[in-house]
């Protein structure tokens, strides 16, 4: 306990700018939804008169348009889901990596506690501080959209799942990138790792969403928990985002024997 | 010399990692073109749709069915994925003495400031001008066999001198952050800030166009593919203010780091 508190409080700065800088980020996307919705409905007048499989061809049809407000808030998400990926792989990169880069690992393991507890505490330490996050996301994402919804229907069921789903999202981040920490002889900077970790996935989604082609997909969070879908159907993708547990629960497992059996160097 | 040679040896690692992923994601990337090559069907559909809607969706005067309309639109990622090496690797060149604990070695050497913070800018560029060629190699590899015409070398030849320039931008900011900042660490999230924010800037000027003035504040809108893609040139507004942002970064590294108190 002594562990997580202390964890806990070393992630308390971090927090409050995530936070803070997600919420705003999220209110000033929102703040433009009225007038982008003007633009986009007079767009989608004009696609109206166009056959669906023209649209099909364009990945336009069937999907949540761009001006109905969960159309709209499901685009921007994406954004936010990058912010906390990015916050996320920094986290695993650096909760069981620090000790060894600040070489205060002697210090720690010389006390009366074992591996296995060190790890548990720090594993939930991120997870509360990440959960934390994710709940004033949440709370903001419901605000900014009744705010800012231009007397467009929405539905807030749709947006909890979205939200719930983002647990298991960040947690594909920590996961991964205490997974490469452990398995590495040592991080030297935490921020290359996971820069390179969150905006690469996010890459391969993107271009997915550009050129089409399940192949760029496959691995990539962003495409398993696609805000675009679970916004419009209420649900997750469950044959894509078992990808995710999977991958989750095996790193989790690796890293937890990796790091009970691992070689700590000292000063 | 010497710190040249030893700078590239420990960013080589690195260096291979971000090659290799760069590569594979070219070499997904452009096996998708397959479905787009030659294909008359998605042709027609294109020729077919009205001159707004192109215009709404960015893809006037590039459509996929080119060999360059392609590359064209994935090529504000490769303007992410190349800043992003750009703006760690200027930061980390610096900050990593202090983060290492080797900074009191370096200092104790019969070399000044000056001499080591210039072996490393020189390092530091040699990096980006190999990733830059990679990118730029692994797209023409992968295009060859699409029979591309003159006019898509012009456009790579574009492509990567704006690329070179963004990464020269990302790379004196993040060599000036480190170099101003107090705390090793700091400097790391301050670029890494700095990038994202510019990014979702050009987000945001894309939905809005209300906002259109901060154009001059993300480098991300500095050199768009579609203007290199119709005009054949970067423009020069621009270039001046990547010049003056360059010189500005570099300068203040240069007058700042030799005077400062390393955290030792």
């Amino acid at each position: 306990m002594t562990i997580f508190l202390y964890e806990l409080k070393m992630y308390r700065k971090s927090i409050i700018i995530w936070c803070s800088s997600i919420s705003g980020m999220m209110f000033m996307f929102m703040a433009i939804y009225p007038s982008f919705a003007a633009d986009a409905s007079l767009m989608e007048m004009m696609l109206a008169n166009y056959p669906e499989e023209f649209l099909k061809a364009f990945g336009m049809a069937g999907n949540l348009s761009l001006s109905s407000v969960l159309g709209y808030f499901g685009f921007t998400f994406v954004y936010i889901q990058l912010c906390l990926a990015i916050q996320s792989a920094n986290y695993g990169f650096h909760f069981l990596s620090v000790e060894e880069r600040e070489l205060t690992a002697d210090f720690l393991m010389s006390k009366p506690v074992s591996r296995r507890k060190i790890f548990i505490s720090k594993f939930m330490a991120a997870f509360a501080a990440l959960s934390i996050t994710n709940i004033v996301v949440g709370l903001v994402s419901l605000a900014s959209v009744a705010v800012f919804n231009d007397g467009n229907e929405w539905k807030a069921v749709n947006i909890v799942v979205l939200i719930s789903s983002t647990v298991f999202f960040q947690l594909f981040f920590v996961s991964i990138g205490m997974l490469i920490s452990v398995s590495v002889k040592k991080i030297r900077s935490v921020l290359a790792f996971s820069m390179s970790l969150s905006f690469g996935l996010y890459i391969l989604n993107a271009m997915r969403g550009i050129f089409g082609g399940e192949l760029l997909g496959i691995i990539t969070p962003f495409y398993h928990f696609e805000p675009g879908y679970i916004l419009e159907f209420g649900r997750y993708n469950i044959e894509k985002s078992v990808i995710s547990f999977a991958i989750i629960f095996v790193s989790i497992v690796i890293s937890w024997v990796l790091y009970s059996r691992r070689n700590i160097h000292s000063l | 010399m010497n710190i040249i040679k030893r700078e590239l040896r420990s960013h080589l690692r690195s260096l291979l990692i971000w090659c290799g992923s760069i590569i594979a994601l070219i070499a997904i990337m452009m096996s998708e073109y397959e479905a787009f090559y030659d294909n008359p069907e998605m042709s027609t559909v294109l020729d077919a749709m009205p001159k707004a809607l192109m215009v709404a969706f960015s893809m006037a005067g590039a459509n996929l069915t080119t060999l360059s309309g392609f590359v064209s639109m994935a090529s504000v990622y490769f303007y992410i994925m190349l800043g992003i090496f750009a703006v760690i690797i200027g930061s980390s060149i610096i900050s990593k003495e202090e983060r290492d604990k080797t900074a009191e070695f370096f200092l104790t050497l019969p070399v000044s400031r000056e001499r080591v913070l210039f072996g490393k800018l020189i390092a530091a560029i040699i990096n980006c001008i190999l990733v830059n060629a990679v990118t730029a190699a692994s797209l023409i590899v992968c295009a060859a066999r699409y029979k591309p015409d003159h006019e898509f070398f012009s456009f790579m030849g574009l492509l990567m001198l704006a690329l070179f320039i963004l990464q020269l931008i990302f790379l004196s900011v993040g060599m000036f952050l480190a170099a101003i900042l107090k705390r090793y660490k700091q400097s790391g999230y301050y670029s890494i800030a700095i990038l994202f924010g510019a990014y979702i800037i050009s987000i945001t000027i894309g939905l809005t166009d209300k906002v259109d003035f901060l154009k001059y504040a993300t480098p991300f809108k500095y050199f768009e593919a579609q203007y290199l893609l119709n005009h054949g040139e970067l423009e020069v507004k621009y270039l001046i203010i990547s010049a003056v942002i360059i010189a500005a970064g570099l300068f203040g590294t240069f007058y700042i780091y030799p005077k400062r108190d390393l955290h030792i």
